[in-house]
């Protein structure tokens, strides 16, 4: 159904409307997020994937963290990316692991990662999760390159603002 | 220049010659002006049209895209269909939600399975809250191309709090990857259905300050009533969709006409006007957004509270040989895909129908005769998004 | 800069800084005090009220505060300090930085973001340093077939001419650099330069998109310089004087914004189109002809032209507060002695501090105003302009001026005053 009347303002009730909504601002609070001092909270721990149930747990997606005690070397997320990012490749690691027999194990590369997250939806055993971590950038491309034994350390990011909103507006606090 | 026009010409010239007067000959190129509002344009975005102009009207414009055409495509037939999210939902980054969706849909035809009804709701409010996303970015570009640089700056603060949520829904600020074949990757988390309905009652009041600032600001009415007229005829007859359609006065919504996974149970209205002109065209998004409130409002108390959301198939699904295509209105207008497939875990040929670039049809039908300060009101409200059109 | 820097040593930096004073000394003693005895020798040393300013009186008043007042208060009345320092292009190239912050501050809370932020401990306040650094280190390019000595000269020009105009203001009684008896013709006459001079800018840069903007830009100064000028015609007949101090004077009992009100709405609304500010940016339209005649500036030649804006900015908001609402006439509030029984010398004169206060609190309550529609309107079409500017305020300036004309031949204002 059209809206059937745009009723056409006179000019002046028009300018003087628009002037009293841009003055009501000035009282409103800002919205910016002072991004290296105030930094997001985001929601639980990063997403994980439940291979039993099929469906994936809700959190951000940064960067990838791999439990060693648990990953098989089976490489299907390094196959799973091939068709997206090519970012995964498996090398060699030197410690030995019940589980791992092939002693091969994922490498990241963060200079093409796209942080679809669908490497983790394809690993079966509860090995390869994604963090909160999302600040990664470094001097050279090499050290973007991120070792299984640099995956699997755990991050450490603490965000503590929100978005909030009251009468005098919406903020970041 | 005719040949008759040629020998009038030279018959004056020699009599004024003759009469020891000097005449110059103003050919018709010497008047006009080649302008190439191209990709290095603060106008344009990734795409260039060519425009004569006369004085300050336009006769000519010849639209030119192609310049972020990365084979889209073609792409697609090299991975397999869960492969291909990634990278289909580039093409326009701000609303991926409604560009795999459709694919999710043409998939799910091809394999026969059926998503299950939690799984639906949350696709569809996914889908809604990207709406808003795409229409407030689009409504921000719109403000400061008018040199409105207030209605840059709201807009595009107020989108943050739908990227607020869909962050907590899916996890990425843009590119969601949220829309998969089988439902959607991850359930909401805790807490979501209250924050999105204090987020959206909030955006529902600064809706009318939009319309205080800009709508009704009798200089932006100046500058857009009566400009760029696209009858209802013409509209039919160049195969516009989307919102430059329900502006000329068709209402028309693919979310009406062939409604997908749970829109037929929502009860809204399709939102249109019928003065046909650039106001309207920058009006009808507006009202979109209103009417998605509402939308997202009952998806939400319509939603159950417990279920599936993902189906759970093989890791390299394939489906029977076939065809399937499939349509949903996303911020510019019917986004379809056609999807072929010969029983393999890849597509054989995947078609992107955008809205996009049917639209740009409508460009030089609506610019040629305009004057030049009407350019960037027409350009804009014509819902042109470069990067989805070349694919 | 593309390089990596190379790596900081504190030794090195002491041994800059050693060679860098080394070689000032050497200078100094070599070139510059013989440069100084030799022009000594042929130019006498400055009276400075009636003693000569030699450097041992110098240095001695360095040494005793009470003995510079006479020679601070000397220099205060030459010619040169008011032209360049106070009532002139000091004053507004200040006032015109501090619009410049402030408008940035001003518009983003209208917007609710934050505006200039870190440069500067407190909210960004050496925001305006930074950029000027910026723009000073920047490359200026030339596009090819320009014409260069204009594309240089104009520039500067722009500045000197809207400096030229901050000399006619009157700031406080007895204070302005130039006391002319014309004074409001010869401010119309300075502004009326700068069609001229976009127009120069446009045509030298050899670019489509100038060229149209600068034809853009003189149709709309063009345009508004009528109404401009008629709305100041009602502010002469009603003080009977074109020097822009008696105009001033003669507002002792009302401003003349009571009786003028529509003048002053038709000269506000022509000053916004003659700085070329939002609603009336056409000139730069961004998104429709790049920059318009500013296309083709970059590093410091941009940097000046935003000088010469800011400073016409504050020119035209003066010239409205002193035509319509009264200059520097407002109730004393600063006491007639600082130091109470003092009997020496002293350059604190009362009315002129309280002239001053009162002359830039409503300068920048002006400023404030003419910043305002950037926040609020989008850009109007150049067809509409036009309209506007040839019809409408026309008309409306001629219905002031007739209202006035009633009253002062209806005998209820004279030329300074009521009856």
């Amino acid at each position: 159904m059209a809206p059937s009347i745009i009723k056409k303002k006179k000019t002046a009730t028009g300018f003087i409307k628009a002037i009293e909504s841009g003055s009501k601002h000035l009282l409103l609070k800002r919205f910016t997020l002072r991004f290296p001092e105030q930094k997001l909270k985001f929601v639980g721990d990063g997403y994980q994937f439940d291979p039993k149930r099929g469906v994936g747990i809700a959190g951000a997606r940064g960067r990838h963290i791999l439990f060693h005690e648990k990953c098989t070397g089976c490489q299907l997320c390094a196959i799973t990316c091939e068709g997206i990012a090519e970012a995964i490749g498996m090398v060699k690691i030197t410690e030995k692991w019940k589980q791992n027999k092939k002693g091969i194990m994922p490498q990241i590369d963060y200079g093409k990662c796209v942080f679809c997250g669908l490497c983790v939806d394809a690993c079966p055993f509860y090995a390869l999760f994604m963090t909160n971590d999302f600040e990664l950038s470094s001097f050279t491309k090499e050290h973007l390159i991120y070792t299984p034994a640099q995956l699997a350390v755990k991050p450490k990011y603490d965000g503590s603002v929100d978005i909030k909103i009251d009468k005098r507006g919406a903020w970041h606090g | 220049m005719s040949k008759e026009y040629d020998r009038e010409f030279e018959k004056k010239f020699q009599e004024t010659t003759r009469l020891g007067l000097e005449v110059v000959k103003e050919s018709e190129e010497d008047r006009l002006m080649t302008l190439s509002v191209g990709p290095q344009h603060p106008g344009s975005g990734h795409f260039r049209f060519t425009i004569k102009v006369d004085g300050d009207y336009i006769v000519y414009c010849d639209p030119d895209p192609g310049y972020v055409h990365r084979g889209e495509e073609k792409m697609s037939e090299y991975r397999n269909f869960i492969q291909n999210i990634p990278h289909l939902e580039r093409p326009v980054i701000h609303d991926s939600t409604n560009i795999t969706y459709s694919y999710s849909l043409a998939v799910e035809e091809l394999l026969g399975v059926e998503v299950p009804r939690r799984g639906q709701f949350i696709r569809a409010i996914a889908s809604e809250l990207n709406r808003q996303v795409y229409t407030l970015y689009w409504l921000a570009i719109y403000g400061i191309f008018l040199g409105h640089s207030t209605m840059f700056m709201w807009p595009a603060g107020d989108r943050e709090l739908f990227i607020d949520l869909l962050t907590a829904l899916s996890g990425a600020r843009v590119t969601h990857a949220y829309n998969i074949p089988g439902g959607v990757r991850n359930d909401a988390p805790d807490g979501f259905k209250e924050k999105c309905l204090q987020y959206v009652k909030y955006f529902e009041k600064r809706l009318v300050e939009y319309e205080d600032i800009f709508y009704n600001n009798p200089l932006f009415r100046q500058r857009t009533e009566n400009v760029g007229v696209l009858t209802k005829e013409d509209a039919i007859n160049l195969g516009v969709t989307g919102s430059v359609l329900r502006a000329s006065g068709i209402p028309h919504d693919i979310r009406k006409v062939e409604p997908y996974d749970v829109y037929d149970e929502i009860d809204f209205k399709v939102q249109y006007m019928k003065t046909c002109d650039s106001f309207a065209r920058a009006y009808v998004p507006f009202l979109d957004m209103r009417e998605s409130c509402n939308i997202i409002k009952q998806l939400l108390d319509k939603m159950p509270d417990s279920g599936e959301v993902r189906l759970k198939l093989q890791s390299n699904p394939k489906g029977q040989p076939g065809e399937s295509y499939k349509r949903v209105e996303s911020g510019r207008g019917a986004l379809g895909y056609y999807i072929v497939s010969d029983g393999s875990p890849k597509p054989y040929r995947v078609k992107i129908s955008v809205g996009s670039f049917r639209n740009i049809l409508a460009l030089p039908h609506l610019l040629v005769g305009s004057k030049l300060g009407d350019m960037p009101s027409i350009y804009w409200a014509l819902n042109y998004w470069p990067v989805e059109a070349d694919r | 800069m593309a390089t990596a820097p190379k790596e900081f040593r504190f030794g090195n930096f002491v041994a800059s800084i050693v060679w860098l004073v080394f070689w000032i000394l050497v200078i100094v003693t070599l070139v510059v005090l013989p440069l100084i005895f030799v022009i000594l020798f042929f130019v006498p040393l400055p009276y400075a009220g009636d003693e000569v300013l030699t450097p041992y009186l110098f240095f001695s008043m360095m040494v005793d505060p009470t003995r510079t007042v006479p020679i601070i208060d000397f220099l205060i009345h030459t010619d040169l300090f008011r032209a360049a320092i106070f009532p002139g292009f000091a004053y507004a190239a200040i006032i015109a930085a501090a619009t410049i912050y402030i408008e940035r501050k001003f518009l983003a809370k209208m917007q609710l973001r934050t505006g200039p932020l870190y440069a500067g401990r407190f909210e960004g306040i050496l925001q305006l340093i930074a950029d000027g650094f910026k723009l000073i280190s920047k490359e200026v390019i030339i596009p090819s077939g320009a014409d260069k000595p204009l594309f240089w000269a104009t520039p500067v020009i722009f500045v000197a001419t809207a400096a030229a105009a901050t000399a006619l203001i009157p700031v406080a009684p007895g204070w302005v650099a130039s006391n002319l008896d014309v004074g409001i013709l010869a401010i119309f006459a300075i502004l009326g330069f700068f069609p001229l001079l976009a127009l120069l800018f446009s045509w030298a840069s050899n670019s489509k998109y100038p060229f149209i903007g600068g034809l853009r830009a003189l149709h709309q100064l063009i345009a508004f310089e009528i109404p401009f000028i008629l709305s100041a015609l009602p502010i002469v007949l009603l003080s009977g004087s074109l020097n822009l101090s008696e105009m001033v004077e003669s507002q002792y009992l009302f401003w003349f914004f009571a009786v003028a009100p529509i003048s002053a709405f038709v000269f506000y609304i022509s000053s916004l189109a003659e700085l070329e500010r939002v609603p009336f940016d056409l000139p730069e339209a961004e998104s429709e002809i790049v920059a318009g005649w500013l296309t083709e500036t970059s590093g410091m030649i941009y940097g000046l032209i935003q000088l010469g804006t800011y400073v016409k900015l504050y020119v035209l908001a003066a010239l409205f507060v002193v035509l319509f609402l009264g200059g520097w006439m407002g109730p004393q509030i600063f006491p007639q002695e600082l130091i109470p029984n003092y009997t020496g010398e002293k350059i604190y004169n009362a009315t002129v501090v309280n002239g001053i206060f009162w002359f830039t609190l409503k300068t920048f309550g002006m400023i404030m105003l003419i910043l305002l529609p950037r926040g609020i309107n989008p850009r109007i079409r150049i067809d509409i302009l036009l309209h506007t500017g040839w019809y409408k305020l026309i008309v409306l300036a001629f219905i002031n001026i007739f209202i006035v004309l009633t009253l002062i031949y209806g005998g209820i204002i004279t030329p300074g005053g009521l009856q």
